[in-house]
């Protein structure tokens, strides 16, 4: 890999601890954190001023329609193409219209959620987005998207673990610097091999913080433990790092109160799968126990049949999808913490309705982004290429103008402070558009 | 080649299962199985710690060379975990290995038929599964799951609830308890191939379940796939049943190819998922739960296909449209190499070698499908012992769990159910098609819950549901409790470490019946039980 951990990277916190101070105290520690010392005390983080930001991932799964998600009512080939699932215009009389964002695009009232940080100019839509390399494919095009890189079988590591695996910890004493709220850990999150010139990424699928400890007597907890430790000290990787991990994470989490968590501004999480995983990232934030990036993922989209985004099937996703994010928002983005939260799926759908009143898979969709540091309150878009049969991919789809890549690489580079976007996002020249502050 | 030609052979006959009784699992030694007994023998007489000394110094390195790496792709990189070389105590050449990979479990019955049928023996035994007494545990699933013999008809007016929750607990104990465990292991492979989520589709799955993967998880591929394609349950799950004429969906037409024969690199475009989808217009469900083809509905334009014409046909016989394509797809080369490839994932080694591709692929299209003979195979005796470690994924870690604790009393496995749900892996509530990954990457992290499960399995004490009983554990001292760990969890070969710690943990005072659930549950927990 052709890139350099040592270049100045113009991030303030990090520059202090010199690279070769930073190895010594990690090796220092991993020795140590076999049986670690280290508690963490737990105080609400009142300092906002660090300006390396913690990312939350969301993908939505199944190839979410983004014409649904932000239509474009002002397109007279929206409501030509979709005669039983359009959404109404904001200017007509239908209890179910659209909500408008800036006279052409609009959200259904499903969104309403998202609505506050619009406003506020923290939420960005980026239209027409998704990767331009085509795959129709859920399984292929989810892989691409989180391993970073298309059609390469000899990369497996996901972007965020490259991300997490190419700067040091936000806080070097963290058990836990990254989690995937699921049962088994996203592609995203998978970290490279990591060797000398990386740092160990430390992260763990965790499907719920808040009940996340050891059963059994409590008697015999403790030798228990000291049984596995012992018994995983030689086990081959990844299982021996995750247990380690694991380990030192249980210590970590007993000192979390999440039941206990009363969300700021009254924020109101649902209390879906999706609700849920965002609530407890926001106590690990606010925890300040050394978090700096979660993988969310909210299923649904694949809306072959019966969509209905006006009452039905992608009207419920949806709803749960910018009720949640928009009580994140209100309850961690709005207090001022410094968090950005990326929200895309693997493709959209087709332009045109199916049989079934649903779409089948098609090619860009919308993508999100949020945070004080992004350039938001807009729907960006590169040449909107509109729905016109004849400016249609395969006379079906929405074109994808921009890649997913390119809004990625500019939140890795300024909100996330690191410079290696070549390792990040292997072969791919960024494009910046401007979607950070 | 000589294995896939004896296959060919053999499956010129109706069945594998058609050998006579008195040959099944007694065919004369081959060389090398004989040597296995020879080695074996001498083995025996060795002391175990002189023994896993002995593999400890023939095993060189943790990650070791494959048998054909020349044959990998170029450039292909192996995620971590998935060339773990076997622990130093598992005598790779032994029936153990075996046991391990076509089993939900190690127990201590099956070590010892393995051992005494050899490698050769063992294996056909066990594909010759129709010919293992499996009355008790049908008996069992007929008297406590009563839902699971039902029609479509009759489970439509039936308990949701139940008929979920019957359809998860049968399969559970199936698994741990049928005789016939590789037929298990493939219904299970095949559970995930065709994967649909109960959710959507609820008590058509029952059928599905039983008519589709139960009937022909051992059987020939090109009637697995068929009647995959006349299931309602998957009709209804890819969409199928609401694609017509005038607007096809295009859910199964793409999944049929991508994931159940061709595969996502297997030579179709999208211009053929478009056609296909057309081709398939028609095929729907009809009533509470029959699958059935309607005209009225099907689009008898001229379609291509894969670059050959369909010509459309009006009426009933349109059907024979889709029944022509289905012909094509499991004819199709891609489909023998997408099969062979993932059943290779499945049996031996997450990265099976081109050269090995090819083989299983070349048994594929010699024997027209023939899974039995592809297993055949894959599982012969100089693949397997070289091929690296496969970390249990949550359902086998339970099953095993089960298995080797061998609870007195099986009353109920609702708790065992529930027990999936919180390790990621409870039967039918994968989402998305392409069923439940089966990377350790995936799995690997979310280690906590397994722990937790060890002690939860231990603590079973409930007549209602089941009861594990440490009398035997407690019966003699505690090296004898900690060898009969070994035998039950770890096939007699438990790795040094784990055997220390366990030694250190149990002490020397006679063990209570508290101190002697906290071993099982250290056992389940261990890093050792978590690989096969």
């Amino acid at each position: 890999m052709d890139y350099d951990h040592d270049a100045d990277c113009g991030c303030q916190e990090y520059n202090e601890l010199s690279r070769r101070q930073f190895l010594g105290t990690a090796a220092g520690l991993s020795a140590a954190a076999f049986f670690p010392d280290w508690l963490p005390k737990i105080v609400l983080a009142k300092n906002f001023a660090s300006n390396r930001d913690i990312i939350v991932s969301v993908f939505m799964r199944g190839g979410a329609d983004g014409l649904s998600l932000v239509a474009p009512f002002a397109d007279a080939n929206y409501y030509a193409s979709r005669s039983t699932i359009a959404i109404p215009r904001p200017d007509s009389t239908s209890a179910n219209k659209g909500i408008n964002l800036d006279d052409f695009f609009m959200f259904p009232q499903a969104m309403a959620g998202l609505v506050p940080a619009y406003q506020a100019t923290d939420l960005l839509v980026v239209h027409a987005s998704g990767q331009l390399n085509v795959s129709r494919s859920h399984f292929d095009a989810q892989r691409y998207m989180e391993v970073g890189k298309p059609v390469d079988p000899s990369l497996v590591s996901g972007w965020l673990g490259r991300h997490l695996a190419s700067i040091p910890p936000l806080k070097p004493s963290a058990p836990i610097r990254a989690l995937g709220v699921a049962n088994g850990l996203q592609k995203t999150l998978v970290p490279p091999t990591i060797t000398t010139d990386l740092y160990d990424t430390k992260t763990l699928p965790i499907p719920n913080p808040a009940s996340y400890s050891i059963g059994g007597a409590a008697s015999s907890q403790a030798a228990r433990m000291n049984f596995l430790k012992t018994d995983y000290a030689t086990a081959d990787e990844p299982v021996r790092s995750a247990a380690l991990d694991a380990t030192n994470t249980v210590d970590l989490l007993k000192a979390v109160n999440f039941t206990g968590y009363a969300p700021a501004n009254n924020a109101a999480y649902p209390t879906s799968s999706f609700g849920r995983a965002l609530r407890s990232v926001a106590v690990l934030i606010k925890a300040d126990v050394g978090i700096e990036a979660a993988q969310v993922d909210i299923g649904g989209w694949d809306t072959h049949s019966a969509q209905d985004p006006l009452g039905g099937s992608m009207f419920r996703t949806m709803q749960d999808f910018s009720t949640a994010l928009g009580a994140f928002y209100a309850d961690v983005i709005a207090m001022g913490y410094n968090v950005t939260v990326v929200a895309f799926s693997e493709f959209g759908r087709n332009v045109r309705e199916n049989g079934s009143a649903g779409t089948d898979h098609g090619r860009a969709s919308a993508l999100f982004a949020m945070g004080k540091g992004i350039a938001g309150g807009r729907v960006l878009t590169k040449n909107w290429p509109g729905l016109a049969r004849e400016n249609l991919e395969a006379g079906q789809d929405l074109k994808v103008t921009v890649d997913y890549r390119d809004v990625l690489s500019e939140i890795v580079q300024n909100r996330l402070g690191n410079p290696n976007l070549a390792f990040v996002f292997p072969t791919w020249t960024p494009t910046m558009l401007g979607v950070t502050r | 080649m000589r294995r896939a030609a004896e296959s060919v052979a053999t499956s010129e006959r109706p069945e594998l299962d058609s050998t006579p009784a008195s040959t099944a699992g007694a065919e004369r030694p081959s060389r090398r199985s004989f040597f296995f007994f020879g080695a074996l023998a001498a083995a025996s007489i060795m002391p175990r710690r002189a023994r896993a000394q002995a593999r400890a110094q023939a095993r060189t390195a943790r990650r070791k060379p494959r048998p054909d790496d020349a044959g990998a792709p170029a450039g292909a990189s192996v995620p971590r975990g998935e060339n773990v070389a076997p622990f130093a105590e598992w005598d790779q050449a032994s029936a153990n290995r075996l046991v391990r990979r076509v089993t939900m479990g190690i127990t201590r019955s099956e070590t010892t038929r393995a051992a005494q049928l050899g490698w050769q023996g063992y294996l056909t035994y066990q594909l010759n599964h129709t010919r293992i007494n499996d009355d008790a545990a049908e008996a069992f699933v007929a008297t406590k799951w009563p839902l699971m013999s039902q029609t479509s008809d009759v489970l439509f007016s039936a308990d949701s609830g139940q008929v979920r929750s019957q359809l998860q607990e049968s399969s559970i104990y199936r698994s741990a308890y049928s005789q016939r465990q590789l037929y298990q292991r493939m219904v299970e492979f095949w559970s995930d191939h065709f994967n649909q989520d109960i959710d959507k589709v609820g008590y058509l799955l029952v059928a599905d379940q039983r008519d589709v993967i139960r009937a022909h998880a051992l059987g020939k591929f090109p009637d697995l796939l068929k009647a995959s394609a006349h299931s309602a349950s998957m009709m209804a799950y890819l969409d199928q049943n609401t694609s017509r004429n005038k607007a096809p969906n295009q859910n199964y037409a793409r999944e049929i190819m991508e994931l159940h024969t061709l595969g996502v690199d297997g030579g179709y475009t999208q211009d053929d998922v478009a056609e296909l989808s057309r081709v398939l217009t028609g095929w729907t469900i009809t009533g509470r739960g029959q699958f059935t083809f309607n005209p009225a509905i099907h689009d008898t334009g001229t379609k291509t296909v894969l670059g050959v014409t369909i010509q459309g046909i009006t009426g009933p016989d349109g059907i024979k449209e889709g029944e022509q394509v289905l012909d094509m797809l499991v004819k199709h080369p891609s489909t023998a190499r997408f099969i062979a490839t993932k059943m290779l994932r499945w049996l031996l080694d997450p990265n099976p070698s081109e050269t090995q591709i090819a083989t299983v692929a070349s048994a594929y299209k010699a024997t027209g499908g023939d899974i039995k003979a592809m297993i055949r195979v894959i599982l012969n005796d100089s693949w397997l012992p070289a091929a690296p470690m496969k970390f249990k994924r949550p359902y086998h870690f339970v099953v095993s769990s089960l298995r080797s604790t061998n609870p007195a009393t099986v009353a109920a496995l609702s708790g065992m159910n529930s027990q999936l749900a919180v390790l990621g892996h409870q039967n039918f509530t994968w989402d998305t098609p392409d069923g439940f990954p089966d990377k350790i990457e995936y799995w690997s992290g979310n280690i906590v819950p397994r722990w937790n499960f060890g002690n939860v399995m231990a603590a079973q004490n409930s007549a209602t549901s089941l009861v594990v009983d440490t009398t035997p554990y407690r019966a003699g001292s505690t090296a004898a409790a900690i060898d009969l760990i070994d035998q039950s969890f770890f096939g007699g070969e438990m790795p040094a470490v784990t055997r220390t710690s366990l030694v250190a943990y149990a002490g020397t005072a006679t063990l209570t019946d508290a101190k002697a659930r906290e071993l099982l549950a250290l056992a389940m927990s261990a890093n050792a039980f978590q690989w096969y």
